[in-house]
Order: C-alpha cells, then structure tokens, then sequence
C-alpha cells in the first residue's frame, strides 16, 4: 500500500488520536461511529460489530489458549471504553525459548534492531546450586506511561481500552518516547532490513505489517521506518478476535492474556492471586502487565 | 574476476534472483490493493491472514519435530507461519479432526522460534534456483560453478564420460550392470546360502558353484571371489540427512527397487542411533527359533499424565522433539498438579532450570548412574514385583498389563557369564523349543506368546543350576551388573552425591507408573551408548510403565505406503520390473562379519554392524578405503556430514578426492558445507514447496500422519520430465535420470496396474489416499469426504499455486476419483490425527500400545559378536567406561584437561538455520560456555577468545582442503550452569559454507554473508579413531557417533 493513501496520512493520524481522547472522556458510542466511518465501515454505535469468527465447539479441559479466545470475543462485545486489555506472564511456566519474541517480530515484520517482546534470561546462584530465570518484558501498557506526555507532537496516547497506541505518520523520530519509557519498551526503526547484505531482498522483509489495522509496508523510508516502535497488544489482531501473538505463540502456556473487566476471566482470576507481581511499581506508573512468580 | 552488481545478480545467478522469478508466479491480486487504497476494508480484509481462503495446513521442518502448521499466504507469498490446532503437537488436547475448518481459521497453536522463523529459510537470498556444475578444471571444494540446464547434468550423470577433464567418469547407465530382476532375486537367495555355511571350506565350495551357476553374469559382480559383495549396480550409493516418508519411500524405490542398489543410508547413527537400535534389540520376538522383527524405535514418557520425570541427556524445553508438544504439559504439571522432573545433564537446560534437581553427572557415566538406581530400587524391593514376574503374555494380561518382560527367565550362564537362556530341552522339560522360569522353587517351561497358561516366576530363586547346568534369572543378571559396585562407588563414577541417586531412586519409585525415565542424546552418542540406553530403560523396566498413561509410550502412524491389507495402493508392489537388491552394503551393515566371504581375522578392517543401520559416519570414510569395495557414484540429499559428523574434516579428505568416489551428486537448497564438494548440485524444494510424510515420534500418543504439502510456488526454475512441467526438486532429479535411463518403476504404467509415475503427485497423493483410506481393510476407518464448501476452500486456497505444482485436475487423476474428496479431507487438515479422547483407556493405559515382549536380557545381542574383538556382546545393562577406540581400548588423551560437549538451543536446527536472521537476533553468535572456575583456573575471562585443540586435531583448524584452513576459534562465556572440567558449545553456528562464504557462479563473485560465518563450530576437535583415523568414535554396538566423550584444551587467540 502506498503511503499517499487517506488512510495512512498523518492528518488522519492526529484526528484519530484527539476521537480517542474525546471518547475516553464523554462520548465513546459516538467516537466509535466517527472512527469507523474512517475507515470505511458502517458500525453500530453500541456494539462494535466486529463479525467474530465462529469458534470450535466448546470441549472439556480444552486448551487455555482456546479459552482466552473465547473471553476475548466475550470482551469484543462491549463498547471499546468497557474493556481493559491485561496481559498476565507465569514466570514459573516460561521456559526460555523466545517463542514470543520471534512471533511478534514475523507478525509486526520487525526489522533488525526493533524488538517489541525480548525475554530476558538470568543465571542465579553458583554452581552447582544455580538456577536460570526467563522474563518476557513487553510494553507494560500503562495506566500512567511516561512516554506519552513527553510526546512533542501527541503521536501516542492511551486508549479506552488501555494499549497505548503510536500514530507512526505523527511520530517525528524524536526518540524522547524511548528515552522515557523505564522498561525499555521502545526502539527505534531505523530503516534496516534483515536481508541486508545479502544477494537480494527477501520476501519476509518486503510483506506489509498490520499494526493497528492498516498494512504498513516498509519502504522508501516510508513509515514506520524513522519512527519510535513499540508492542501494542497485537490490537489489530484483537479487532479479528485473535490473540496477541505473543500469547498463542507460547509454547509454556506461560502468557495470559484478557479483559481484566470480565470478572469470570481468566487473567481477572489470575491477577488477584497473591503471587502477582508488576515491574517496578514504585515508579507509579501502573502497569497491565502482571507476573505470577 | 569481478564482484557481484546487483543488475548481474539478477541477470544471471543460479541463486533466488526471485525479482523476476518469483513475481512471474503471483497470482494479479490488485483488487484488495485497489480498494485498501479507498479506505474501504473491514478490518477483517485488511487484516487478511484470518481469511480460511489464505491459509494453507501442512508441517514444518525447521527441525525434526514435524509439528502442524498453518501458513498464511498474502498475495502469493508465505507471511506468517503458527501451529495447526488439530495437531497434537501444538495445541492441548489438539481439536478434533472432524472440527470444521470454518471455525478454526483464527485458531492457532503454539509454535516455537525456529517454526516460526521457517519462511527465513524458504525466502533465503541464497537458495539455488538453477543446476549447478563444478567448473571443469577446478578442483572439489573450490566453489567455482557452472549453471547447466537441468536435461545436459542428467545425460552426464546417466552417460558419464570425461565430465571435469579428469578422465572417464562411469555414468549410472554403466553402473546398472545387473538389470535382470529374476537373476538379482537368485543371486541374492544363493548369497544367503553361502552366508549359512559353517566354515571357509564350505564357504568357498558355495562361492565355486556360485561362480559355475551365474558365469555369464560374472561381469556385472563387484568381485566374483565375493558374490556377496553384491553386483556393480551396489557401488552407487545414496545417502541421506533428513528423509521423512514419501521421499524415503521415493529414493528406497529408485535406488533398491529399481536401480537395484543396496546401499541407500540415512544418518540414524549421527542424532540418537545407539538409542534407536537398542529399542530394536528389546524389541525382537521370538519366533520360529529365531529372534527377529525388532522395530528400529524408542521409547519416551507419556509428559501430558507424568507425575514423575527424569529427563536424561535430554531437554524437551529445547530440543528431543519437545518444544511445542511436550513443554506446555511439563509447566502446567510442574505448577498446577505436583509433577517432579529432575534433568541429568553437565548442562543446566532450560529444562533443568525448571527442575526439582540437576544432577550435572559426568558425560559418559550415565549407565552408572542407572545402574546406581537400580541397585538401590532392587535392594528396597521397590520395582513393580506383579509386573516382572510375569513371563509370558497370559500373565501379563491378567494383571492388565499390556507388556511383559524377561525378568524371570532363566540364562545360562558359562564361566559364570550369562550366554543364552535355558531352553525346555535343556532342563529336560520339554523337547519344545521352551524357555525356562522357577516357579515354586521348581523349573517350569512356557512359550512367551502363550494366551491361555499364564505363568510367572520367582525373580530372585534360591534355586541357581537346572539339570546341572548354572542359571540366573534376567533380572539376577541385572542386579550382579548393578552391585558390581556400591552406591559410592557409583556416585564417585557419576560424579554425583550418593543422597541425590537414593532421592532420585526413591522417587522414580514413588508414582506407580506414572513415572519415567526418558531419555535422549546425551545418553546415546558416546562409545558406550547402546548399554547407557540399556540401563536406563532396565530401570524403567523395573515399574512396569510401558505402555502406562504417564509412563512409556511409542509412536504410532496411519500407514501412507500401503503395506496393510485392503489399502487402496499398495505403492510398493506397485512396481513393473522390481529388482531385489542384495549384498554386504557400503557400512556392512545386517550381516556378521563371520558369515561373509570377507571374514578372516579379527581386528576386521573396519567395524560391522550387524545389529544396527543407517551407520552415518562410515558411509564415505569407508568409501575412502574402499572397504568392503570402492563405490563409483555418491548422491547426497538434504544431508551434511562434514559439518555435522564429529571430526566431520575426516570426511573431506575422501570427498575431495574424485579417485575415491568418481562422481558425487548433491540435492541441497543451497551450496552447503558438503554439497560444496559435489559435481553436481541440483536445487531442491524446501519445506513449504514440497511433499511429505512427516510420521511420528514416540511422545505422541495419538495415531497421526501429518502431511507436508507445496503451500506456495517454488522459488527453484521449472524443468521438464516425461513431457511434464515440475519444479527443480528431489523427484526432478530421479524422475529425470529415470527417464534418460529407462529405469523402470517410473514413466508412463511406472506404477503399473495404478497408472504412470511422471510427476510427484501421481506418488505423493496415493499416499494421501492410504492415510485417509486408514488401515482397516474394510474401509471402516476412512476419513469423511470433503463438502462442496471444503472443495470449495480447498481450490480457493490453492488459487496461487503454480500449474507446475498444483493443478485440481491432475490431482484429482492421481488420487483416483473415487478417494478425491477424502484425500482433500486430509490435505485441508494438513495430515490425519487421531482424537485425543480416542488415545488413553479408562484402566490408565494407553491405545496405541507397544504390546508385546519387551526384552531386558538379549540372547540375540549376546549371540552377536563384536567384529573388531571377536567377543560377545553383553546381552544385559552394564556400565563401560567411555571413551574407547573401536577396538574396545580406553583414551586416555590426559593432556587435554577439558572434556568438549555439544548442546542444542531451541533457536538453531544443527546444519541448517543460519540463513534465519529473526533467529540470530536472538543470539547472533555462540560461544564456549565454561564454569567459572575453570575460567579462573586458566584465567580466562567472559568474551574472550580461544582456540580449541584436541589430541587428534593439535592445532586446532578445520582442513576444508585445497590449502584452505579454518581455525577453531570461539568466544568464552563464562557460567555457573556447567560441570566444572566440561566445556559446551551449541550447534548450528560457525559455519563456512551456506552463505558463510564466497563462490563463483558462471565467473560471478556471490558475496558470502558474515553474520553466516559466526561463533564456532568445534565438532573438528572431537577425536578421531585412532585405528581407524578417518572417523570419527563411535560406539560399535549401536552405532553411535560419539559427541560428548572428546577432551579437549584451550589457549587463549
């Protein structure tokens, strides 16, 4: 898709930033309309008609990831300000394996450099009383994100539904989001490609990314290439009633992912445990991402 | 010589080039562009991976796990690879297969990095699209090419000639020397006979009248004097890296069934063979005098019912065909039901980083590690004392026990060695050939098989003669093996405490048969790696687990070739003029040396195996001392055996030298670390354009047969066979040289009475119709036919694919109208899987059961003889001290103070991941993992670097020939996560070739990748056999290379 297109413009961008705003404080059923007008589909106000796809019939002890889809759907049914995307990481079922990490990279085509999941990996103790700990670190999706204010030109701001969302036509490539962000949760893309250096350019570098439900291609220094990038949630994923990639991509079951406003859901169930646990609370910034330790 | 322009690249190159290559095959899908340019898509359009019509179901092999995948395909091309949720592999339990495709078309299942990583192979810049030649006047190894059109490389292959200007090359119309099928099958049952003759007299009185029957065919024999050497047509050899079924299938018919070859060989022996033969050795039957139809298999633990879990020399988490199908089951029971796992590895896994305990035991001690537990378990009575005395299938099926063993039965013992078992006979029973148990303090005779008479046995009898002749009962044997020596002794061996093999012991005892011991690797490729396998499945032996939901399982596969009764295609019989191949093979494999003309003194010139196949690291090394004959002609699929192989620089050597092996063909994607030694190298498909049987493993308790079909349009050029459009491929390759050769089983009524074989689907999709047929003969387990709107998804999703590669009519007439609908069934679903709730009984065993005699002694492994010493191999567990050179002698190598061993990430595949960057972002290079304080000890410090020498390779380089050397250099990476004395380094990097460096196409420069060529790769200074000196070690039982028993020193670079 070029990048000339209405959709992809900055002006759309910016607009589209200022109905979420709008809608966060008063009118969500009418921003809703608004957006979806945008984007060439005719919506119901209340209920955003998102022709969820038809799910395998229920089964007993069926996978968690199965259930979460099914939550997911459940959450779709509400307004877009009802829900609130939490995502929960069992550190004791995370194996290690990055599984995570390349998922997101194949699903957002991340170039060299930009990594929206990393696991970090740490050994403990001394031999031969040692021990290894794996932690994916995602954007914490918060409550209070410090990147947001420090933004000069508002190209990124909380939804209703929480993720903090990047308008990549805004974005300048100040970098002072990722200078702020305390959990390294944004890098910047500078415009590589993974089959640099090589005879010829891959196919895998040239196919378009969906983020935010639009097909973004990198080229010709178009965006998202020069701007600040950061994991989203997959919301573009969640508009089709698909997890994250993160989530069905792990191997350990060990990501959960939800509406945290659904009390009969599995990461509301989960984050009341007392084991729960967020990176550096103390910063206040309020994360919705949790860890079971 | 000029570099590369990108505007040459594209003009000329042999490799991807797929600017224009590959857009030519894109379907013109502008309308979505057109409208996405309007704004009008829902998201549903934009996002249109969601879309059923864009997905594509088959399996990945990235690595050899094989788990389902769903390929989803934007305007032609592969975007986004995740797992298949009616695979058992990846999703828990997997959906039902009747689930309708409609429904799942957002569900996926978890697939891990390298899966996910696939399309960085598919899509690699330097994959080959045309053939390649070596440059005449260039020697092997040099990489300098020639593109030449795909017909002109088979006539050279099939006519030979003076192809490099080196002299007459025999081409394989002069290697088919013996041609007559009914004269190969006569042949081959006289070498039979000569092979039953008692002495060398006898012998060479069998090869006279051998010679007198078949004078006029004399010619076409390798060497009259040895007829059983095989005809001429055996000097062409196949070997191969990664076949899974369809290919297999497809290379066994050329090169046996029609070339009439013996010698096709797979590389078994380079992952776990030792593991895989001793499953062969306990499972012979006892049938018509003869112990036989042992199964080349293992087993695993049931992970999904587990309450228990060793995981030796194995770590599913990373590797062990683990990651996606048994991690999710492992950390939901560690945390929500109470399972324990404890991991014996010098490493700390990531497997191990979730374990109760590590036992960082010493590499090579792993039987004195079982052997320990044994000892304990059997000195606590704690083994399952109702599941080891029952001898024979009757008892077992009293107790519900699906399997039995050999516990109770007697052996004989001479000089105090147990031998054979005593039979009735002998115990003056019976005159029946019975074996023997004590019951009642009284000898009492059985048939194992028995249906009706259970009988059981005392396991520890006080009785110790029969009729005067010394026994022991199996598990007697066991137990003398286990107390030769005490816990200490053996915790001193393992390096290990005492308390931590009682603490293991006693909970391996503590679940029933929830438990087990499952093993890999790490406990089968050392020197003594058939009896490290052996004792560790003795122990699980003692709780009775097999075929126990939690316990051990085995694999199991609808049938895709056809050899059951009432299948629609019986594809192996389905053959014109089918020869029989016969003869000693190249690794002298499936035959005593003793019996062969060959047999004269021991030491023999290299080692026999009787009781193993798939010998990997003796195929060329034997070629390069022409023993048992020189061979002409090496074709090499998908396999690597210089980079993978232990000192795989011993092979180059032999490769290198075109007297050696005359002519080597090579079947690759790319120029690899072997095929860069080939005259020719055809392209071949990757996993995402070709066909497949993938199978099974034995952590998979349903019964599947997951299918691997061409998901996107080739990236090779298309080649024209039997008047047929095929993209460059394997099957190109033989159909071709079948053709110019008139070889038959191919062409026109190739399968006979089931029609031509011209293109691979007239093969591939009567295969699809066996699966989807199932194997009762009746028909009553066929799978539903495809609906109008599934036939519908089926073509509209395959609207991208080229006429080359899928055209609804030619296949339909391949599969037979009849089977069509149901074959499309299978192929919508990516394969044929079992339901979940269909695969575990309510009595807490299994379905699919292994379900016969499980052999804890062996009277058939005692009965063989060890070819380099001419003494019996050990029927039962025992602890050898490794390593060993071939002829049994310990290595002492005391100057190299570190012992080198190799570990696999779950972001490498060994030989072939490289090429995948997202992959390399996660660890761009490898490193040499030491403990701290050896890194103290030799000051050494986090990044530095050394170079790595061994006593077999002093200063410490791999010899890629033709002057060029590369050293062995890699970076430290200082751990606590090590046994102190060993040191690590994972697979898969450090590579030279794949991209790693420059070579020559038609006088262009392609310009090798450096990323490609980083970390190291130190298999070149594992020991080499000091009497053989061109392999590697191995163990001679089973066949296994030996990967973890090298010592090595480091010197700081």
């Amino acid at each position: 898709m070029s990048n000339g297109n209405l959709e992809n413009s900055g002006a759309v961008g910016g607009m589209r930033e200022e109905l979420w705003r709008l809608a966060r404080a008063f009118f969500s059923g009418l921003a809703l309309v608004l957006l979806s007008a945008q984007r060439g589909q005719a919506q119901d106000p209340e209920l955003e008609k998102l022709d969820l796809p038809e799910l395998p019939p229920p089964q007993p002890n069926e996978d968690v990831l199965l259930r979460m889809m099914r939550e997911l759907q459940r959450a779709l049914q509400k307004p877009v300000e009802q829900r609130r995307w939490v995502m929960v990481i069992d550190l004791r079922k995370c194996v290690g394996c990055h599984a995570c990490t390349i998922a997101c990279i194949a699903e957002n085509k991340l170039p060299p450099g930009v990594v929206y999941r990393p696991v970090i990996t740490e050994e403990l103790g001394e031999f031969p009383n040692v021990s290894m700990r794996f932690i994916p670190r995602p954007c914490m999706q918060c409550d209070d994100p410090p990147c947001v204010p420090v933004c000069p030109v508002k190209a990124t701001w909380v939804r209703p539904d929480g993720v903090i969302e990047m308008d990549y036509n805004a974005c300048i490539g100040c970098r002072y989001c990722i200078t702020a962000c305390p959990y390294n949760a944004r890098t910047a893309d500078f415009g590589l490609y993974h089959s640099d250096h090589t005879p010829q350019r891959a196919a895998y570098d040239e196919a378009p990314s969906f983020e935010y439900g639009r097909r973004w291609k990198r080229e010709g220094g178009n965006s998202p290439i020069g701007n600040a990038r950061k994991c989203h949630f997959c919301v573009h994923r969640l508009e089709v009633g698909e997890l994250p990639a993160c989530t069905t991509s792990c191997i350990g079951r060990a990501t959960f992912f939800g509406d945290a406003n659904d009390p009969e859901s599995l990461v509301a169930e989960l984050i009341s445990k007392p084991n729960v646990m967020r990176l550096k609370e103390e910063l206040g910034t309020k994360p919705k991402v949790y860890y079971l330790v | 010589m000029k570099a590369l322009s990108r505007r040459d690249f594209l003009k000329t190159s042999a490799l991807v080039g797929c600017g224009g290559a590959l857009a030519s095959h894109l379907p013109k899908v502008f309308e979505t562009l057109a409208r996405a340019e309007q704004g009008q898509l829902t998201p549903q359009e934009i996002y249109a991976l969601a879309q059923p019509e864009n997905q594509l179901y088959s399996v990945c092999l990235q690595c050899n796990t094989g788990c389902g995948i769903k390929v989803k395909i934007l305007d032609g091309i592969a975007v986004k690879i995740d797992g298949n949720p009616l695979s058992p592999w990846t999703m828990h339990p997997h959906l039902p297969y009747q689930t309708s495709m409609f429904s799942i078309a957002n569900v996926e299942g978890a697939l891990c990095p390298k899966g996910q990583s696939g399309l960085q192979t598919v899509y690699d810049p330097y994959r080959l699209r045309k053939v390649l030649k070596r440059k005449p006047g260039t020697k092997r190894g040099e990489n300098q090419w020639v593109t030449v059109p795909f017909e002109q490389a088979v006539m050279e292959i099939v006519e030979g000639g003076n192809l490099f200007g080196e002299g007459h090359v025999a081409g394989l119309k002069e290697l088919w020397a013996l041609r007559d099928p009914s004269i190969a099958q006569a042949m081959a049952e006289d070498v039979k006979a000569i092979w039953t003759q008692k002495t060398n007299e006898e012998k060479r009185a069998a090869v006279t009248r051998f010679q007198e029957k078949y004078q006029t065919y004399l010619d076409a024999l390798i060497d009259p004097d040895h007829p059983d050497l095989g005809p001429k047509n055996n000097q062409v050899v196949f070997l191969w890296g990664r076949a899974k079924g369809g290919r297999e299938h497809l290379i066994r018919r050329f090169v046996e069934d029609s070339f009439g070859s013996v010698n096709t060989h797979g590389h078994t022996t380079v992952c776990q063979g030792s593991l895989y033969f001793t499953g062969k050795a306990m499972s012979e039957q006892y049938k018509d005098g003869q112990w036989s139809g042992g199964k080349k298999f293992y087993w695993q633990a049931d992970t999904e019912h587990s309450r228990f879990l060793i995981f030796v020399g194995a770590s599913p988490f990373e590797a062990n065909y683990g990651p996606p199908v048994r991690t999710p089951h492992i950390t939901e029971n560690i945390v929500e039901n109470g399972l324990k796992i404890a991991v014996v590895d010098p490493r700390l896994s990531k497997t191990a980083a979730k374990a109760w305990k590590w036992l960082p035991a010493k590499p090579g001690s792993e039987a004195a590690l079982a052997l320990a537990m044994i000892r304990w378990i059997i000195e606590n009575r704690r083994y399952d004392t109702k599941y080891l005395r029952n001898a024979n299938r009757a008892a077992a099926t009293a107790d519900g026990e699906p399997t039995w063993c050999n516990a109770t039965w007697l052996v004989k013992l001479e000089n105090g060695q147990p031998t054979t078992f005593l039979r009735a006979s002998e115990a003056g029973l019976s005159e029946q050939d019975r074996f023997v148990v004590i019951d009642g303090g009284a000898p009492r005779d059985f048939d194992p098989y028995d249906l009706e008479a259970p009988v059981e046995g005392e396991l520890f009898p006080t009785v110790d003669s029969v009729n005067g002749i010394p026994v022991k009962t199996a598990i007697q044997v066991l137990y003398d093996s286990a107390r030769s020596h005490t816990l200490e002794e053996w915790a001193q061996i393992c390096g290990v405490k005492t308390r931590d093999i009682i603490d293991l012991a006693h909970q391996f005892t503590s679940h029933g048969k929830r438990a087990a011991a499952d093993i890999h690797r790490g406990v089968s490729q050392h020197t003594n790696g058939f009896y490290n396998v052996l004792a560790w499945y003795a122990l699980n032996l003692l709780i009775g687990n097999f075929d126990w939901a939690g316990g051990l399982i085995k694999k199991t596969e609808y049938d895709a070739i056809g050899d059951g009764d009432g299948k629609p295609f019986p594809l192996k019989k389905l053959h014109p003029k089918k020869t029989t191949a016969f003869g000693i093979s190249i690794i002298r494999h499936g035959v005593h040396y003793e019996q062969t003309t060959l047999f004269g003194d021991y030491p023999a010139k290299r080692p026999w195996f009787p009781l193993s196949s798939d010998v990997y690291q003796e195929v060329i090394p034997s070629a390069g001392d022409a023993y048992p004959y020189p061979i002409k002609a090496l074709f090499l699929y998908m396999g690597t055996p210089v980079y993978s192989l232990p000192a795989g620089q011993t092979n180059i050597e032999v490769l290198a030298d075109p007297k050696k092996i005359p002519l080597i063909v090579a079947s690759d994607i790319i120029v690899g670390e072997t095929s860069m030694y080939a005259d020719y190298i055809f392209p071949d498909l990757t996993y995402l354009e070709r066909w497949e049987f993938h199978g099974s493993h034995p952590n998979i308790a349903p019964k599947v047969q997951p299918v691997r079909q061409p998901v996107i349009a080739p990236v090779p050029e298309t080649v024209r066979v039997f008047g047929k459009e095929v993209p460059l491929s394997l099957e190109a390759l033989l159909l071709g040289i079948a053709e110019k050769l008139g070889l038959p089983g191919f062409g026109p009524a190739g399968l006979g009475d089931a029609g031509d074989f011209t293109r691979p689907e007239d093969f591939y999709l009567k295969m699809v119709a066996n699966v989807a047929y199932g194997d009762r003969a009746d028909g009553s387990d066929a799978v539903p036919e495809a609906d109008d709107r599934e036939m519908e998804l089926f073509l509209k999703s395959r609207r991208h694919l080229p006429a080359s590669v899928f055209d609804a009519d030619t296949w339909q007439r391949a599969a037979t109208a009849k089977f069509w609908r149901r074959v499309v069934y299978v192929l919508n679903r990516g394969g044929r899987f079992q339901d979940h709730k269909e695969c575990y009984r309510a009595d807490g065993t299994v379905a699919n059961r292994y379900g016969t005699l499980v052999n804890l002694y062996q009277e058939k492994t005692y009965k063989t003889k060890n070819s380099m010493t001419g003494a019996h191999f050990a029927g039962y567990p025992v602890y050898l001290p490794a390593p060993t050179d071939v002829l049994g002698r310990p290595l002492e190598d005391s100057e190299f103070d570190l012992h080198l061993v190799t570990y696999r990430v779950i972001h490498q595949t060994k030989s072939r991941t490289i090429s995948n960057y997202w992959l390399l972002g996660i660890e761009p290079e490898n490193g040499i993992l030491i403990n701290k304080r050896d890194a103290d000890r030799l000051g050494l410090r986090d990044g530095d670097t050394v170079r790595v020498l061994s006593a077999s390779n002093p200063e410490g380089f791999w010899d890629l020939g033709n002057g060029h050397r590369i050293p062995l250099l890699g970076r430290i990476k200082v751990v606590q996560g090590l046994r102190p004395g060993v040191i690590a380094f994972s697979l898969g990097y450090g590579h030279w070739a794949y991209g790693a460096s420059d070579v020559v196409i038609d006088g262009q420069v392609v310009p090798k990748d450096r990323r490609r060529a980083k970390g190291i790769h130190a298999n070149a200074a594992m020991r080499v056999d000091p009497v053989l000196r061109n392999t590697c070690l191995q163990d001679v039982t089973g066949g296994s290379v030996s990967f973890y028993d090298s010592t090595v020193r480091l010197v700081k670079a």
